[in-house]
């Protein structure tokens, strides 16, 4: 390799460089919840700890797990959906089973699937594991803002930012995809839109045996004014257990695939 | 837009009620009916987040129809005395189901009768 080869090469190479060289000097990346130092530092001690395997109470009902509420006013466009799967109950078949088809169910629903929910509490952040699906949820608790909305990658769960008031811990969680999420099961078809905005405020009751939250909602491409519920979890004494979606699932549980679903597009 | 107000009919809603529990809804099964199938399992499979049995069934023309037998997972079959080991592809069996409202030929699962006799059901209880 000649001398000019190799100051050619050194100059592409900076320039290549310089972009990741000057966005680290403008906005050092923050640290990540499991950094640590982000750990290590100092912080008030949390007023509980949800660390510990989790199942939705149903001794309410059967209904329980929903959160629709009785009555609600929707948008056109979800009431289109709506009526499509109101229409579909009447002839014994379901509108737009989205996690039947392998779609992850999201927030809110999936914290109230008949399925446990495993959850590891640090001083940065809760990890929440359901069995069902195996979905991931992560609150946030290191004092992060939400992401940049041009930056985050919307997902199901969502980004969910956790703060103590006192002895209650309030999550604020956004940024949906918007497609595929709804806000219930086959019947009340009401979507989740990516302006759904989630408020949890959760409080530990019973010597710290049940996780009470009462959930605030919003959407106002899908519905107007505020959704609320309050529901409650038990602790367990079991472990969750590796549970996915096979590619070949659905193959075999032909339901999914029999005349009774109305799918995307139908 | 309008308001709405929804109301189930107890059926169906104790149908949809139980939509947690699977990844997809049983509100397409019928729970008002059962269906008795007699014949040899396929295939078992014990895993999450179903457990299925595929079942061949001799019909009245003597063709065989192979039924999608759709199960809890195993957390549950355990519970109500079930093993991965329970059913092997070739044994002849009774298995009752709810059937697809669309009369399609798969069924959610309610009891089987094992080849010594043994009645074993999805969940914790009496086999119905």
């Amino acid at each position: 390799m000649t001398a000019s080869v190799k100051v050619f090469l050194m100059v592409v190479s900076l320039i290549a460089l310089a972009p990741s060289a000057l966005a680290q000097a403008v906005a050092p990346a923050p640290m990540g919840a499991l950094t640590p130092a982000n750990l290590a530092k100092q912080r008030p001690k949390a007023p509980f700890d949800l660390t510990g395997t989790w199942m939705h109470d149903n001794k309410e009902g059967p209904n329980s797990w929903r959160f629709v509420p009785p009555t609600f006013k929707l948008t056109p466009q979800a009431q289109e959906h709506y009526d499509a799967g109101q229409k579909a109950t009447k002839e014994g078949k379901v509108y737009r089973d989205d996690i039947g088809q392998c779609w992850p169910a999201g927030m809110p629903l999936i914290m109230t699937r008949v399925w446990p929910i495993a959850m590891i509490q640090l001083p940065t952040a809760i990890y929440m594991t359901s069995a069902f699906m195996n979905g991931l949820r992560i609150v946030y608790l290191d004092g992060r803002a939400h992401s940049d909305p041009d930056i985050v990658v919307p997902s199901f769960n969502g980004e969910s930012i956790g703060r103590w008031e006192g002895s209650t811990l309030v999550v604020d969680t956004k940024y949906f995809p918007g497609h595929h999420h709804w806000m219930d099961q086959a019947g009340v078809s009401i979507p989740a839109s990516d302006q759904l905005h989630i408020i949890e405020r959760m409080r530990m009751i019973n010597n710290g045996n049940v996780l009470e939250i009462e959930y605030t909602m919003t959407d106002p491409k899908s519905w107007e004014g505020e959704w609320k519920t309050t529901k409650r979890w038990n602790r367990v004494n079991e472990d969750i257990t590796e549970a996915e979606c096979w590619p070949d699932l659905n193959d075999h549980i032909r339901s999914t695939s029999s005349s009774s679903q109305i799918r995307e597009g139908q | 837009m309008k308001k709405v107000q929804f109301l189930f009919a107890s059926l169906i809603a104790l149908a949809i009620a139980a939509s947690a529990l699977a990844h997809h809804s049983p509100a397409v099964f019928d729970r008002t009916k059962e269906v008795k199938l007699v014949g040899a399992v396929k295939e078992f499979r014990w895993s999450n987040p179903h457990s299925f049995i595929e079942l061949d069934v001799r019909n009245e023309k003597g063709e065989t129809d192979t039924w999608a037998v759709e199960m809890n997972p195993p957390s549950y079959l355990v519970k109500a005395g079930w093993k991965s080991s329970t059913v092997k592809p070739g044994d002849m069996v009774t298995v009752v189901v709810n059937p697809l409202r669309t009369n399609e030929k798969v069924g959610k699962f309610v009891s089987i009768t094992l080849p010594g006799g043994q009645v074993l059901a999805d969940a914790p209880g009496p086999a119905r």
